[in-house]
């Protein structure tokens, strides 16, 4: 027995069936970015309460300059945000301090001579290697120069004095200008 | 007298009963048997079909051109003899006793045929253009490898990496959606456009793979400048038997090894089914000096086919299975310019951790499903038809190291539905015209899965191609041919893509493009890009026999490309290279001249090929550095896909000389020159200088044999300069510090050696075990085609074991 197939005609078919099939897609969802920091706010606060905050935001323009007293001690309290969603702010910091044996936050400072400590109520990691959401930063002499700060995500060590020195990936780095009074 | 009445009566039944020569009350005991040959050699034709008109005889040659029919009743019939490289034969054939006949065939080579594979005669898929190929054995060789593993031993086929596992074929200094993959005859549909996106293939699932150089494989499309590899399974033989092989390999470097085995089952009616599994897997491999963390890697791979091949009339179901998961170098993921700069300032990864199997983010997960089905049937006149459709899905899923637990969370998931239709037919006209005129369409479904938490890298798009191609070969004699072909592409594309409102407004596309803007959403903008391609590919070439074994062809190859995906939308951060990658919508179709020369001497105990070709691209689509782009993280370099006018030219030679029956030299190698003609700048990632020699010693026995193969790599002189600046802070103090990321690692030789010892050599079971040792003097070195240069060394020494079945 044979069966009896118009090659032609079959193929007319078939290409007529691709070409023609409803592909109207469907509108894709918004992606909900889920780790995105945009954000990163860092609150300066003096003995006598007086107050500056830095603030970077993605996709802005940030020439805040911040301004110091030497040998004065400082307050220092970093977070970390994501706006994307003006409706829904996340705060990440909260993440970081949960994670702390995966994060560090580093501060570098460049043409400004600036120590910094571990503050109150700082996270701590397992090794109570302190992670530096809350730091209190001591200037000794004046100029103007800036701070870079890091957040180092899955660091290969915990304590070093250089960025290169903690490996690990960097989330954020930004800089701070600063500048010194005496 | 009367036995010429009794012919005439059994002719006029023959003839009522419509060729049923079955007449009951007769003595059906007779037999015919002989031999098919060929015609200019008197050498046994393997394969060729013998039918008796009108009935359900048929007999079909062994590998001695062998036929047989038994049961026959005495008759006048009409024998068919057919071969797919041959020209049929009819003969009126009159049986009245036990006869032998011999019988002769023009034996010719099919050249618009799909390759088949007969013992060691295989067919060329294009007549003039640049062919290479790799047979079963040495596709065994490769079996727990990738694909682009076993085509770099190829001259002018060299491999784009990504760390160690991740694999791509570079042709002629092209790859991506610049090189086309067929398997069964259909073109491989998976995410090919991304360099770290190795083909998702498993080679042990085929008997032979041909490369052919530029676009000149029309038939499976017109938009691969670079090449196509074509990969054919096995050729189904008709009679009763089960055939198949397997491959156990274990290796030291990894610590891992794979399994990999094949059985054919076929029955003497034309009917078949097959099966295949391989299995892999590897720990973190090793450099010479250290562990390459998180490099491990598993696959698992099925297909089976069932099917029936008649010599006439055929199909085939195919289905098959691609999974498999690879671990990325941790050290090689990494935050912002300034961590590349510490990694590229080391010798060594900066994060190396004990060998372990585990595989953690970053790393790929990669399923590819096809299932095909496919008909062939030949016409009276010998002209052939055939249809395949195809439906591939293929799912990605790229993970890095995040936050919490989201490293589970695939931050890239794609899922690429493809189905594919293609229908082709071939005739001949007089005896030296052959002609194929065929039709291919596709409609493609990329999804991109938002729950990734991740913007998306590709946008959800369709795609819908429709294409047709006329093709011609004019072989007058063996001396002399002429090819031509002619193909027309349309391509749709359709996207709906979120760009961020600012970017929109930046890039300029508020403006050009505003037709694609649908909907507001803030500060995303949803828009519906959609773009028409109409692209022509031609190719024309001549083959020249000047006899002596002297052989010159010529080709020319116009081919061109629509952008594909990543081109025009991709938008998103590549944490291995620390670069953010924005696709161009204002790219045209890409369009490529190649002329390719090749001259060949063959002699009894010399081979030598000699291949130059140069080739001019017009909207030459690459990516390029554009700047700096302050971000969370601190500057980040972006670079954007553009268009310029390219000029390649380089050639590939190769070399074989037998210096006595026991040893053979092998000597190949390749050069290539690319340059932007605009920036008039060199381009990138373009192969450097290389050669291979290969000397083997057979032993007198052929028991064993022993290969000693050294390869050496040059520097790559020609290079764009990409490198930038950041800033960085050293003893208190801003510093700028140059990364350099264009710079070429040094030169390198390797030196590799195949031992191989025939355990069994049986008609029934052929066995034998092979020693192979990579890389024996454990060279530390860096391979300028590998993109994970700047964070670690490629791959040290590696003893693996192989032991081979074939049954």
């Amino acid at each position: 027995m044979k069966i009896v197939i118009n090659p032609i005609y079959n193929l007319f078919i078939l290409f007529l069936t691709l070409s023609f099939t409803s592909c109207e897609k469907d509108t894709p969802e918004i992606v909900e970015e889920q780790e995105v920091i945009t954000t990163v706010t860092i609150e300066f606060k003096a003995a006598d309460a007086s107050s500056q905050t830095f603030k970077w935001q993605m996709d802005q323009a940030n020439t805040q300059t911040i301004t110091l007293k030497t040998n004065t001690p400082y307050e220092v309290s970093i977070a970390f945000l994501d706006e994307s969603d003006p409706g829904n702010v996340k705060v990440i910091t909260e993440e970081v301090a949960e994670e702390a044996d995966e994060h560090q936050i580093f501060y570098e400072f460049s043409d400004v001579t600036v120590s910094y400590t571990s503050g109150e109520s700082d996270a701590l990691d397992s090794n109570n290697n302190p992670v530096f959401i809350h730091s209190i930063w001591t200037a000794s002499s004046t100029g103007t120069g800036f701070a870079r700060a890091y957040l180092i995500h899955e660091p290969t060590t915990k304590s070093s004095t250089t960025r290169n020195g903690f490996g690990g990936e960097t989330d954020v780095a930004i800089d701070i200008p600063i500048t010194i009074v005496d | 007298m009367k036995r010429s009445v009794f012919r005439l009566l059994i002719f006029v039944v023959v003839i009522t009963l419509k060729g049923s020569p079955i007449l009951y009350g007769q003595s059906c005991n007779y037999s015919l048997k002989g031999n098919i040959l060929d015609l200019h050699d008197q050498s046994p034709i393997f394969g060729a079909l013998i039918t008796i008109e009108g009935t359900t005889f048929f007999s079909q040659t062994d590998e001695f051109g062998t036929y047989n029919f038994e049961n026959l009743c005495p008759g006048t019939y009409l024998f068919l003899i057919e071969h797919p490289q041959c020209d049929s034969l009819k003969r009126k054939i009159t049986i009245r006793q036990n006869q032998v006949l011999n019988f002769k065939l023009e034996h010719h080579i099919n050249e618009l045929e799909e390759i088949t594979v007969s013992d060691s005669k295989l067919e060329q898929i294009t007549n003039s253009a640049q062919e290479a190929r790799l047979n079963a054995d040495q596709i065994l060789e490769y079996s727990s490898k990738s694909l682009a593993d076993a085509l770099n031993t190829l001259s002018g086929v060299s491999v784009l990496r990504t760390g160690n596992s991740i694999a791509k074929p570079l042709i002629h200094g092209m790859y991506g959606s610049r090189v086309g993959i067929v398997s069964n005859g259909m073109r491989l549909r998976d995410q090919e456009w991304g360099a770290d996106h190795a083909p998702n293939i498993d080679l042990n699932a085929f008997e032979t793979i041909q490369v052919v150089k530029g676009a000149a494989a029309l038939k499976y499309g017109g938009d691969t400048p670079g090449g196509i590899i074509v990969l054919a399974p096995a050729k189904k033989v008709l009679k009763d038997s089960l055939y198949g092989n397997t491959v156990l390999n274990m290796e030291t470097n990894g610590r891992g090894g794979s399994i990999s085995s094949r059985w054919v089952k076929t029955f003497k009616s034309g009917f078949y089914y097959s099966g295949q599994l391989t299995a892999k897997r590897f720990g973190d491999f090793q450099a010479p000096n250290y562990n390459l963390t998180n490099t491990g890697l598993q696959e698992g791979n099925l297909s089976f086919k069932l099917g029936s091949n008649r010599i006439v009339e055929g199909w085939e179901f195919n289905y098959s299975r691609f999974s498999n998961e690879v671990g990325i170098l941790r050290a090689a993921h990494i935050g912002n310019i300034q961590d590349l700069a510490t990694a590229l300032a080391s010798n060594i990864p900066l994060r190396v951790n004990p060998f372990t199997y585990d595989i953690n983010a970053p790393k790929q997960q990669g399923t590819h499903q096809n299932i095909q089905i496919s008909y062939f049937s030949t016409t009276k006149n010998q002209a052939k038809w055939k249809w395949e459709y195809s439906y591939q899905i293929n799912q990605r899923k790229e993970f890095d190291v995040r936050r919490g637990t989201r490293s589970e969370l695939a931050a890239i998931d794609l899922k690429l539905q493809t189905h594919a239709l293609s229908g082709n037919y071939t005739w001949k006209k007089f005896e030296n015209w052959k002609y194929e005129w065929g039709i291919n369409s596709l409609l493609q479904d990329n999804f991109s899965n938002p729950n990734t938490g991740v913007k998306r890298l590709i946008p959800d798009h369709l795609k819908i191609e429709l294409g047709s191609y006329i093709l011609g070969v004019y072989k007058p004699n063996n001396m002399f041919s002429w090819d031509w072909g002619l193909r027309l592409d349309g391509v749709l594309i359709d996207a709906l893509k979120y760009y961020d409102e600012r970017d929109w407004i930046e890039r300029g596309y508020a403006d050009e493009f505003e037709l694609f803007e649908i909907q507001d959403m803030g500060t995303q903008l949803l828009t519906n890009p959609k773009f028409n391609f109409l692209n022509i590919a031609g190719q024309t070439g001549v083959v020249f026999g000047f006899g002596k074994g002297f052989e010159s062809n010529v080709s020319y190859i116009l081919s061109q490309r629509a952008p594909n995906a990543s081109e025009l939308f991709s938008d998103g951060l590549h944490h291995s290279l620390a670069t953010i990658e924005y696709g161009n919508l204002r790219l045209q179709k890409e369009t490529i001249h190649k002329l390719l020369l090749g001259v060949s001497k063959t002699s009894d105990s010399f081979q030598t090929t000699i291949s130059p070709y140069v080739s001019k691209a017009k909207n030459y689509i690459f990516i390029v550095p554009r700047g700096l782009e302050q971000t969370i993280r601190g500057a980040f370099p972006f670079w954007q896909y553009d268009a310029t006018n390219a000029l390649f030219f380089g050639i590939d030679l190769n070399a074989d000389l037998d210096l006595s029956p026991e040893l053979n030299f092998n000597w190949s190698a390749s050069y290539t020159y690319a340059q932007d003609l605009e920036a008039n700048l060199p381009l990138i990632s373009i192969p450097p200088f290389n050669s291979t020699q290969k000397i083997k010693y057979t032993s007198n026995s052929k028991k064993w044999d022993l290969e000693i193969a050294h390869q050496r790599v040059s520097k790559q002189l020609r290079f764009p300069d990409n490198n930038f600046k950041f800033n960085t802070i050293k003893m208190g103090t801003i510093v700028p510090e140059t990364v350099d990321i264009s710079t070429p690692p040094e030169s390198f030789n390797k030196l590799d050696m195949i031992f191989s010892l025939y355990l069994k050599r049986s008609k029934i079971l052929k066995s034998y075990l092979k020693v192979m040792i990579k890389n024996i003097t454990n060279n530390d070195y860096r391979d300028y085609l590998n993109r994970f240069r700047y964070y670690a060394a490629e791959n040290g020494r590696n003893i693996q074991l192989q032991l081979n079945f074939i049954y």
